[in-house]
C-alpha cells in the first residue's frame, strides 16, 4: 500500500495572475508526444497521431504540438506550461481515445497539479462585506454607557433557580404541607 | 432599529415575514435586554401581536426605497452573495475562484451565470431568498479557467483477521469558476410582469 497520499503537500489554490477575468487564456504551451514506429506499446499513440491528432491542432490553435519518434521506447505525453512547469506522462499500451482524454486534460489544466492537496474550494481578497463578527455585534449600545462595577451585569445570565434551589423550596412546601395536615386531624 | 444599520428584506410580493420578523426583533429588545441578550435560541413560540397593517407597510417601503436609493447610486457598489452550484454553496464576491467538485460540463473558456442565488447583499442590505433570491434580479457572472483533477485520494478497506484487503485509488474532477461581476438588475419588490423568460432559448 502506498503511503504518498499521507504525505501530500497541504495547500491553497493556486490561479494563474487575473485569468478570466477580462478573457480567458490557455495555460498549456506546447505538448510533445514521444512514440515508437514500430513497437506495440506505441500502437494507441501512431494511431491517435493518424487519426485525431490533427483535429486536435485544429481545435487548440494555442498549443504548439511537437511529434518525436524514437526507436523502443514507450510513449510519452510532455508538455509545458505558461508557468514554467513542465509534466511528463507515460502512455505505455494507452488506447487512442486514452490519450486524446489526456492531452484534453493537459490543456484546460493550468499547471501541474500533482502533488498537493488543496485545502479550500474557494480563494477571494474579500473576505467579508459587512464586516466580520466580533462579540459586539448586534448588543445593545446601552452597554457602553455602564459604569462598573455593575450588579446588573455582573448576574449570571440564566437566573433560573438551580436544582438545589428547587429542592429547598420543595421540601419547604412539604413541611407547611405537613403542618396543615397535622393540624387538621 | 429604524436606522438604515443592517436591513433585512424579504425579497417577496407579501411582505409578511418581514413584519414578523421586525417584531421580534422589538419583543427581543425590549422583554430581555440586559439580561438574556446572550441567549442564543429560544424555544418559545412567536407572541402573537396585533399588526397595524398601514404602518407595516409603510416602514416596508421605506426600506425597499432606501435600498433602491442605495443600489441605483453607488454604480461600485461591492456585493456578495451566496450561490448553489453542483450540490454546494459557496460565498462569493468579484474576483473570487471557487472549485466545483465531481463531474460538471462546463469546460474552459466558458461564461456562465450562476442561477440559483440564496442570499445577495452589500454593506447596508442583504436580500435573503425563500429559498431562492428572485430570479433575474441579481446576476452573477462566472468564467470557468480551469479544469483539472484532484490529488490521488485512496480507499483502502481491510477486515481483521479475515484475509481481506482491498486498495483503490481515484482522482475526482475539479473544474476552478473565476466570478467576474455580481450586480442587481431592476428594483427590489418590483419584479417584472413575466418572469423566467431572462435565460430562456426558443
Amino acid at each position: 500500500m502506498s503511503n504518498s497520499h499521507l504525505f501530500l503537500k497541504p495547500g491553497f489554490i493556486k490561479v494563474p495572475l487575473q485569468n478570466g477575468v477580462g478573457r480567458y487564456v490557455c495555460q498549456l504551451q506546447r505538448v510533445v508526444l514521444k512514440f515508437c514506429k514500430n513497437h506495440g506499446s506505441s500502437r494507441g499513440m501512431r494511431d491517435f497521431i493518424e487519426s485525431d491528432l490533427v483535429n486536435f491542432a485544429m481545435d487548440n490553435p494555442a498549443v504548439v504540438v511537437y511529434l518525436k519518434p524514437r526507436r523502443h521506447r514507450s510513449a510519452v505525453i510532455k508538455a509545458e506550461y505558461l508557468n514554467g512547469d513542465q509534466q511528463w506522462l507515460g502512455c505505455k499500451n494507452f488506447t487512442k481515445e486514452e490519450i486524446l482524454k489526456w492531452l484534453n486534460l493537459l490543456v484546460t489544466q493550468s499547471q501541474y497539479h500533482t502533488g498537493t492537496r488543496i485545502r479550500k474550494l474557494w480563494h477571494t481578497d474579500n473576505p467579508s462585506i459587512q464586516g466580520p463578527w466580533t462579540p459586539f455585534t448586534f448588543r445593545d449600545p446601552k452597554l457602553n454607557l455602564a459604569s462598573f462595577p455593575n450588579e446588573e451585569l455582573a448576574k449570571p445570565q440564566d437566573s433560573n433557580e438551580t436544582n438545589h434551589e428547587a429542592l429547598i423550596e420543595l421540601f419547604k412546601k412539604q413541611k407547611l404541607d405537613d403542618l396543615e395536615q397535622r393540624r387538621a386531624e | 432599529m429604524g436606522t438604515l444599520l443592517r436591513q433585512i428584506i424579504v425579497n417577496c410580493n407579501n411582505l409578511s415575514r418581514l413584519s414578523i420578523q421586525s417584531n421580534l426583533l422589538k419583543n427581543v429588545n425590549s422583554a430581555l435586554l440586559p439580561l438574556a441578550v446572550n441567549k442564543r435560541y429560544s424555544n418559545a413560540p412567536t407572541p402573537y401581536e396585533v399588526v397595524d397593517r398601514k404602518s407595516e407597510e409603510k416602514s416596508n417601503q421605506e426600506v425597499i426605497n432606501k435600498v433602491n436609493q442605495l443600489v441605483k447610486d453607488e454604480k461600485t457598489l461591492k456585493l456578495f452573495a451566496v450561490v448553489h452550484v453542483a450540490g454546494k454553496q459557496f460565498k462569493i464576491t468579484d474576483g473570487d475562484v471557487i472549485v466545483i467538485e465531481g463531474y460538471w460540463p462546463p469546460t474552459v473558456g466558458d461564461k456562465i451565470l450562476l442561477e440559483k442565488v440564496l442570499l445577495a447583499g452589500g454593506s447596508d442590505f442583504t436580500f435573503i431568498g425563500r429559498p431562492v433570491v428572485q430570479k433575474g434580479l441579481v446576476r452573477v457572472e462566472a468564467t470557468v479557467i480551469e479544469k483539472t483533477v484532484s490529488h490521488t485520494k485512496t480507499h483502502f478497506r481491510k477486515k481483521r483477521r479475515k484475509q481481506y484487503m482491498r486498495i483503490n485509488f481515484y482522482r475526482i474532477p475539479h473544474t476552478y469558476l473565476r466570478i467576474n461581476r455580481i450586480c442587481i438588475n431592476g428594483e427590489v419588490n418590483n419584479p417584472p410582469e413575466v418572469r423566467g423568460l431572462e435565460t430562456a432559448i426558443f
